[in-house]
């Protein structure tokens, strides 16, 4: 076991972790973070994507040593009902959920490109989506809202 | 070289699961003494939103908003059995089911307000904004609340069970005629593409999708399935095949299994069109399926226009269109 | 009808859940002292299963049961025909369960199901239906069918002989389509337990819960009022969650152990576990007049049914009604054929049959009216179906038939683009 220490959602941890243990695994099982959602395993889907250290990363890809002394966000750190960030209400009110099984990756990524470039032009909304798969919404209500959220955090 | 063109797909599609199989749904309705209510139904919301459709017809029946429902499926314990959430059915048929059930407890209740009204039938009676009385008479109406409340201390409680059955018939085995589906959705979609005659590849830039919906009873998910349809049809066309090899699976993984991504949509426009189905709840017809139809053909057809190939065989990748290009370029020159 | 809350753009309630990542699917469910299982799946196409050894298996600290086809009460599951087995002992397909390993951690099952040794006999294959069709060749379902062929669906109207003397251009060709997976972004996963009423509860992601029970109860004996079927999240569907794929596993590993039970699919796994969308060669002959209408139409399908029949009945049979495309054609000839194969079973997925026949029915369309010299748009507008036209099965269109409207708003975006470097 190796011993790390995470900054996760602002909180403190410190962890004993098996040598080949995937940060998600982590996340999940031992912090019980279980809004980090695994679609595949090798990186493809961007499911699992949580921010580290202001960047976005494929937690299935990282192990959980190497993520030691990193500062993450994972989705149960952005927003709540009483007040959701601004890309969780533009994806409510757009319509950009369906099953829900990418949005969790899919508002980290979104919040990541808003909190590095507040007025993102279409084709880098684009590219900054391009690492989460979606196979229900045809991207496009999600395109939107993130565009939406830019905008309000403009006013 | 790129060379752009256009191509338009029409499709139709038999909803339910047709062919004179018992295509049922069933719901149950409570109204709560505070004038909310709960629907139960079998129906599983598998992301399309079947959930706050049955939201909104009940709350569109009693007068009330879609947040005064409850709406529980999909449990076999408490949920009664609705079918399943394919052949683009359940808008259609557990809608109607759902419709069929408030009407029921709604028609026990409206006979009651009648009485409390000193109104000879319950014709006289209406639901609206959360309150109930006479129609055109807004001095005489009540909370709903209250008048649900009261009915209980009366031992009178709106609760229904109710089921719902779609038309189809067999069709004849010798020669297929018969009448196998009931509604039929139609659609079309125009696709403007840009191929890369130097590598094949092909750019979907514009996708223009109108479809029949009967009635939209969220045009904000109707827009949802259409470009998450449009979407798996760019897939289907032009990136999606599962390899074998003696029937193992040599791209088991999103690595080599690609499905598009932000960057492979285009920009979308999706219209509906309005045409009420009678037999439909509000005159709704199925989306889900109609909506990934035309686009194979649309991009397909647009292919043709833009570089003179036919692709006959599925996805059009840029190995296909480059062969077909060849094969083009040659004749031409052999003529 | 006026309304107010039909037909307003309400937001959905679940959306706000799945934003906070707060929706529980089934790989987020889970119970003390869960065991975990994983499916031994065969690597050969078509073989019978001569032996299972779980010793070494059974060797290792952690691994608390290991289920083949002789745990099971009743050995078979399936949409139309329960033709598939739950834990195989005659493997028509690469990827048919024969095993399932249950253990206490996830690494141990996933290590113990790789000592789990399978002797298998490998039998002979056919993976292309047309070969799959002929009358010598080994049927897959002998108790389902004598030949390969499961289904054979032919629609006949008019009068061939009288709509080919009426065409002046007559288009032939034949189109394929692939097989297509699902691709929902949750894998499989699913939880099992014996609930303190003694009543088995499976939590999962399925398109039909009822249908579920039904199939546990089945293979394990059960009354459906014994079993619990509770839909979580489902985090896409598209036709892949129709056929049961592990909770019967699952529910039987509880039934057996009396511990609950945990399976999540790998993504290679969820691959191997459930449908496909049937590929089709579609041969197709359509005539028109020289004014655009089109009199005569002839066209055989051949579906892949894979290694079980699924709903390929329904799939060949849509494929068959919807072959002509929305236009009226007097003179129909079609034959549609599924037909069992050792490739992977194929079954319900968006589109249904009539996803791959708009490939064949809407180029055939574009070929003639580039022949007869008309646009695409105009050759559609004289053969499409309006209320009161007559389908190739004789179903008469009674209402709602609004073709003509949506081409009619699509028309402003026909214009043919230019070229561009």
């Amino acid at each position: 076991m190796i011993e790390i220490k995470l900054v996760v959602n602002e909180k403190p941890y410190n962890l004993n972790v098996e040598p080949s243990e995937r940060l998600i695994d982590a996340l999940r099982n031992r912090l019980g973070l279980l809004g980090t959602k695994e679609g595949c395993g090798e990186g493809e889907c961007g499911a699992c994507t949580i921010i580290m250290d202001g960047k976005t990363v494929n937690s299935c890809l990282v192990l959980a040593a190497q993520a030691n002394g990193s500062v993450l966000t994972t989705i149960e750190g952005v927003g709540n009902r009483r007040s959701p960030h601004p890309v969780q209400k533009a994806f409510v009110e757009v319509g950009a959920v369906q099953c829900g099984f990418c949005t969790p990756g899919m508002v980290l990524s979104a919040k990541n490109l808003l909190d590095k470039n507040s007025h993102p032009s279409e084709s880098e909304i684009g590219v900054a989506m391009s690492g989460n798969l979606c196979r229900c919404t045809g991207y496009d209500k999600i395109l939107r809202a993130v565009k939406i959220a830019a905008e309000e955090g403009k006013q | 070289m790129k060379k752009r063109g256009i191509g338009l797909g029409c499709s139709w599609y038999g909803t339910g699961y047709g062919n004179g199989f018992p295509d049922v749904s069933s719901a149950f309705v409570e109204i709560h003494d505070d004038g909310s209510a709960t629907v139960l139904t079998g129906a599983v919301d598998v992301g399309q939103g079947s959930n706050s459709i049955f939201a909104q017809i009940v709350a569109e029946e009693l007068g009330l908003e879609a947040q005064d429902i409850c709406v529980y499926s999909g449990d076999t314990d408490a949920t009664p059995d609705s079918g399943t959430t394919a052949a683009t059915r359940q808008t259609y048929n557990t809608g109607n089911a759902v419709l069929k059930a408030v009407r029921q407890a709604k028609s026990s209740l409206l006979v009651y307000a009648a009485r409390e009204f000193s109104c000879p039938t319950s014709e006289g009676i209406e639901l609206k904004e959360g309150y109930i009385g006479v129609k055109g008479d807004p001095s005489r109406r009540v909370p709903l609340a209250d008048l649900v409340f009261q009915a209980r201390l009366r031992g009178e409680r709106f609760i229904s069970a109710e089921s719902s059955t779609a038309r189809s018939t067999p069709v004849d085995p010798e020669t297929g005629q018969g009448a196998p589906y009931w509604p039929y959705s139609f659609g079309c979609q125009s696709a403007e593409v840009e191929v890369d005659t130097e590598t094949g590849v092909v750019q979907v830039l514009k996708v223009v999708a109108v479809h029949d919906v009967g009635k939209a009873l969220n045009p904000t998910q109707v827009e949802g399935q259409i470009a998450g349809g449009v979407t798996q049809g760019i897939g289907y066309a032009l990136l999606e095949e599962l390899e074998l090899n003696e029937g193992k699976i040599k791209n088991p993984a999103f690595s080599s299994y690609l499905i598009p991504t932000a960057l492979d949509v285009p920009n979308i426009e999706a219209f509906f069109v309005e045409d009420a189905e009678s037999t439909g709840p509000f005159g709704a017809k199925g989306l889900g399926e109609p909506a990934m139809l035309p686009t194979v053909a649309a991009i397909i057809n647009a292919i043709d226009d833009a570089v003179g190939v036919r692709i006959t065989s599925i996805p059009a990748t840029p190995e296909k269109i480059l062969k077909a290009l060849a094969e083009k370029n040659g004749e031409v020159k052999k003529h | 009808m006026k309304t107010s809350v039909v037909g307003s753009r309400v937001t959905r309630e679940d959306a706000w859940g799945k934003v906070f990542g707060q929706t529980k699917f089934p790989a987020d469910v889970n119970l003390p002292g869960q065991l975990y299982a994983v499916v031994i799946r065969s690597p050969h196409p078509h073989a019978k299963v001569l032996s299972i050894n779980c010793d070494y298996a059974l060797e290792m600290a952690g691994v608390v049961a290991v289920l083949s086809a002789k745990d099971v009460p009743h050995n078979a599951h399936g949409v139309l025909f329960r033709d598939q087995p739950v834990l195989a002992e005659y493997v028509r397909m690469v990827g048919d369960p024969v095993a399932v390993v249950g253990a206490e951690t996830e690494e141990i099952a996933r290590e113990a199901a790789k000592r789990v040794q399978v002797e298998y006999q490998v039998l002979p294959t056919v993976f292309d239906p047309e070969e799959a069709m002929k009358p010598d060749v080994l049927p897959l379902h002998p108790s389902l069918r004598p030949t390969n062929v499961l289904y054979h669906m032919p629609i006949r109207r008019g009068s061939m002989e009288e709509g080919w003397a009426k065409a002046d251009v007559v288009i032939e060709k034949e189109y394929n389509t692939q097989h297509v997976d699902h691709a929902f972004l949750q894998p499989e996963a699913v939880l099992a337990h014996l609930d303190e009423r003694g009543h088995l509860v499976v939590q999962t992601a399925t398109q039909y819960a009822h249908y579920d029970r039904g199939e546990i109860a089945h293979a394990l004996g059960l009354r459906f009022s014994q079993v619990q079927v509770k839909t979580l999240a489902v985090g896409g569907a598209f036709g892949g969650r129709e056929d049961i794929s592990l909770q019967v596993i699952a529910a039987l590993m509880a039934w057996k152990t009396l511990r609950p039970v945990k399976m999540e699919n790998t993504r290679e796994e969820s691959f191997y576990s459930h449908s496909k969308r049937h590929p089709m060669r579609m041969q197709y002959k359509t005539g028109a007049t020289k004014d655009g209408k089109l009199v005569a139409m002839e066209a055989k399908i051949v579906g892949d049914s894979g290694a079980y029949a699924s709903w390929s009945i329904n799939v060949l049979r849509k494929a068959a009604v919807h072959a002509t495309g929305p236009y009226v054609i007097p003179n129909v000839s079609i034959d549609s054929y599924a037909v069992f194969t050792n490739n992977p079973f194929t079954g319900a997925m968006r589109g249904f049959g009539a996803a791959q026949t708009v490939l064949a029915y809407e180029s055939q369309m574009d070929l003639l009216a580039k022949e007869i010299g008309i646009s695409p748009l105009e050759i559609r507008l004289r053969n499409i179906f309006k209320v009161g036209s007559t389908t190739a099965t004789g179903q008469v269109l009674t209402s709602s038939v609004p073709l003509d409207q949506c081409l009619a708003k699509i028309t402003p975006y026909l214009q043919r683009g230019g070229e561009s470097e």
